[in-house]
């Protein structure tokens, strides 16, 4: 198609419009906005004072008169097809800037220049994972070794036997996909000499008793006395910390921040903000908390308990240096 | 009482009424509409309207190529639109005649 009579102002539009479209088979999406440029422009040339209307409505609108079914409001659900439906429109939208606009062929031979970057990051993603999997950090360097050939030489095409297109598209958007979970697993951060922790938000999980999420852990001394600010953790060295449950159990924990800055949430018992949900359904600090609840998260449930005689521990084998002392 | 909402039902009608008339592409007809006194007739909804009835086989649609810009695609009637729009206009003249009557008569 020519576009060089096309205003710049309208092929975005048309483009936008495709883009919301884009849910629909491309053959429907091309038949139903054929020459929308040009009606377009002949609308705006016959009427000096129209505006463009927003680009989505339109395309609803279309989409309607056509008989074409809504494009369903509700995000896909999942993560995984909310970020297919995004890679998918930016995908059309990216082909047809490329395609109006030639000069944008400069920035993508620019980011076509990356690919290799990708490809050595994919296998290191590859290799984090298969250490994920065998908790191995060797297997990791091993695999890292094993996997950036590979990486590369699929990435030329030099293997393409290895596996059709679909494939690859597959593998490169579950990579994409791993790198927030290697961002949150901490994989760099645990890299680091200095003693550090790794990010430390609290996971959807967290501390459970038989299955039902715990918002608070109230520490009592041998004596029968209330700790606070314990910390705790577990034989790694991995803070236990309570799960993100406040829709559940409407209790917001606060950080505790230690002398290196890092908030963390595994010092207990936490400080918990009592939560509710106002008229907009939105999760909102209490206005006026249960005073017996308020009192029962600052104070726990006891204020002393029965003192314990404490079984002494077996000697360790050799002596090994405690962290805390 | 809302005209836009009234022109749905019968926006199909228009829009076969107006391409029987003469073939056209998608601006061409509704400067028609409009001019014929729909004025506030969506450009959206026609273009998705002359698509609708082309994929109900209503309408023929050729594309002309243009040297100086992007191509038209125009739509025609054939004779499932005319069988279409027969009835349709002997569906509306009813209705009309219906309305009237019963707002007539109150």
């Amino acid at each position: 198609m020519s576009t060089s009579t096309v205003a710049p102002e309208i092929a975005a539009f048309a483009s936008a419009v495709r883009a919301a479209l884009a849910d629909l088979p491309a053959e429907e999406v091309d038949d139903l906005t054929e020459g929308l440029e040009a009606d377009l422009a002949e609308s705006m040339a016959e009427d000096l004072r129209r505006t463009l209307p927003d680009p989505v409505a339109y395309a609803v609108e279309l989409r309607l008169a056509a008989g074409l079914p809504r494009r369903t409001e509700q995000p896909p659900r999942g993560a995984f097809s909310r970020l297919a439906a995004v890679w998918q429109s930016a995908r059309v939208e990216i082909a047809e800037a490329l395609d109006r606009n030639p000069s944008l062929g400069e920035f993508a031979s620019f980011a076509g220049a990356l690919r290799p970057a990708w490809w050595v990051l994919r296998a290191l993603i590859a290799a984090w994972l298969l250490a994920m999997f065998f908790g191995s950090e060797s297997v990791a360097v091993v695999a890292f070794m094993l996997f950036v050939p590979i990486s590369v030489q699929w990435g030329r095409g030099r293997w393409s036997f290895l596996g059709v297109k679909g494939l690859v598209v597959a593998g490169n958007v579950f990579a994409v996909l791993a790198v927030p979970a290697m961002a949150s697993a901490g994989w760099w951060s645990s890299h680091d000499t200095s003693y550090s922790y790794s990010p430390d938000v609290p996971s959807q999980l967290g501390l459970s008793m038989d299955g039902r999420p715990l918002d608070n852990v109230y520490a009592y001394d041998a004596a029968g006395n209330k700790l606070t600010g314990v910390q705790l953790f577990d034989v790694d060295g991995t803070p236990l910390t309570v799960g993100t449950h406040v829709d559940e159990t409407q209790a917001l924990p606060s950080p505790a921040t230690l002398e290196t800055g890092a908030k963390v949430y595994n010092v207990y018992p936490l400080a918990i903000t009592r939560m509710t949900y106002d008229d907009l359904g939105d999760l909102v600090p209490d206005p006026s908390p249960d005073p017996d609840k308020a009192a029962a998260y600052a104070n726990g449930p006891f204020l002393k308990v029965p003192a314990a005689q404490v079984p002494a521990a077996p000697a360790p084998q050799q002596p090994v240096a405690q962290p805390n002392e | 009482m809302d005209a836009t909402q009234l022109l749905k039902g019968v926006l199909d009608v228009a829009v076969l009424a107006v391409v029987e008339d003469e073939d056209g592409y998608g601006y061409d007809v509704v400067r028609r509409l409009r001019a014929a006194g729909l004025e506030d007739v969506g450009d959206a909804s026609v273009y998705g309207t002359l698509r609708r009835l082309y994929t109900a086989g209503a309408l023929t649609s050729y594309v002309v190529p243009s040297e100086e810009g992007p191509h038209r695609k125009y739509y025609g009637i054939n004779a499932q639109g005319r069988a279409m729009l027969e009835l349709q206009r002997k569906v509306w003249a009813e209705f009309a005649t219906t309305m009237t009557n019963l707002l007539e008569a109150s």
